[in-house]
């Protein structure tokens, strides 16, 4: 059987908001990280500020938030992180947000193995039958790595945001569970 | 097109606090409706206490596991007695538990409606697998009510309950998805 938080690069594991706050204030200076993660004008926060807020977010136990960390199996380096919030449990349908912070750590197949990793997590652990998540049309390399994971695309919010001074597109993707099931062979955990 | 919240006798409310424990505590003092509602030693609890536990579970607000309901009468608009549903959101399925603390309205179907509208609520808006609940081998009048609404009779705990020198069986009885929308005649919300 496979342990849950293990994937073949990275793990995941639990949040700190001592440590995350302390990189969150790295990695928000890199105009690009934050161009990629949000569409809100960036403010730069102190690791305090960000510290306090997390701990209020993080506050008591929600069944809907999953907060986690994405750390190198090899040196145990602390790359990013994601949330997958359950939007309906009737429904069984969840958002998911990922990031990996420094530019040295893309493109190098961590995020896309943090991602099987929290989508197994979500058709297995939780039981759900949709994961969606939304990406801007100028981020390639996430759009091909959620592909790569089984995300298929879903829809498009035409000229949703403005970047380097142009508008574009914010695209929406879902994979469901039989279809996540199916790519999976019958090698379940 | 069916109404959710109400049934043929009796319709759910959402009561204050003060109503709440206001019949509580009166509900609370009838033995017979204890010994049937509950396994716990019978207790008495003044109506502040009562009050101040409702406003406690009022602050805690919305929970996607949760879902407390009072019931009144169509006829006379009185309040008559409560059911819940707790789910376990990772499985999809439910517990109920139900009582009418108004003797004058014990066996005469208020509480087989009662539990129409439950199944109907858990089923259709909370989209669970199966309901599940637990009553006492000395409550005949429950278990015929519960079987009018399909329930099964799906098994025993042998002498479990030690009540006036005698131990009895707690019964556990279930309903699956299928089942209850077979019974419904494709007559959907």
């Amino acid at each position: 059987m496979k342990d849950v938080f293990t994937g073949k690069l990275v793990r995941l594991s639990a949040v700190d908001p001592e440590e995350m706050s302390k990189a969150f204030t790295r990695w928000n200076r890199d105009s690009e990280y934050t161009r990629l993660l949000m569409m809100s004008a960036q403010p730069l926060s102190s690791a305090k500020a960000i510290q306090k807020w997390m701990e209020k977010e993080m506050e008591g136990v929600s069944p809907t938030d999953f907060f986690f960390t994405i750390r190198t199996l090899d040196e145990n380096k602390l790359l990013g992180g994601l949330g997958l919030n359950v939007i309906s449990w009737a429904a069984r349908e969840s958002f998911i947000a990922i990031f990996i912070g420094e530019r040295e750590d893309w493109g190098k197949g961590y995020g896309t193995d943090a991602m099987s990793i929290v989508l197994r997590y979500a058709f297995t652990e939780l039981n759900l039958q949709r994961v969606s998540l939304g990406v801007f049309e100028y981020n390639p390399r996430a759009i091909r790595s959620y592909e790569k994971v089984g995300f298929q695309h879903e829809g498009r919010m035409r000229k949703y945001l403005n970047h380097e001074g142009k508008r574009w597109d914010l695209f929406y993707m879902g994979i469901l569970r039989e279809e996540w099931l199916q790519m999976q062979n019958g090698d379940k955990t | 097109m069916r109404d959710l919240f109400r049934g043929e006798l009796v319709r759910i409310t959402a009561e204050e606090p003060e109503a709440r424990a206001k019949s509580e505590v009166r509900w609370q003092r009838d033995t017979e409706f204890h010994r049937l509602a509950d396994s716990d030693a019978a207790q008495i609890t003044s109506e502040r206490k009562i009050k101040e536990w409702f406003e406690k579970q009022a602050e805690q607000g919305f929970k996607p596991e949760r879902h407390p309901f009072s019931v009144r009468t169509l006829d006379e608009d009185k309040y008559i007695g409560f059911f819940g549903l707790w789910v376990d959101l990772i499985h999809s399925v439910a517990w109920v538990g139900i009582g009418i603390g108004e003797r004058d309205f014990w066996g005469k179907g208020y509480g087989t409606d009662m539990m129409k509208l439950c199944l109907q609520y858990a089923f259709t808006e909370l989209c669970v697998e199966r309901v599940s609940l637990g009553l006492h081998e000395y409550n005949p009048r429950a278990l015929r009510s519960y079987e009018k609404c399909g329930f099964r009779l799906e098994g025993r705990t042998r002498k479990d309950i030690l009540r006036e020198g005698r131990r009895t069986d707690t019964l556990w009885m279930g309903i699956l998805r299928e089942e209850w929308l077979q019974m419904q005649n494709g007559d959907l919300i």
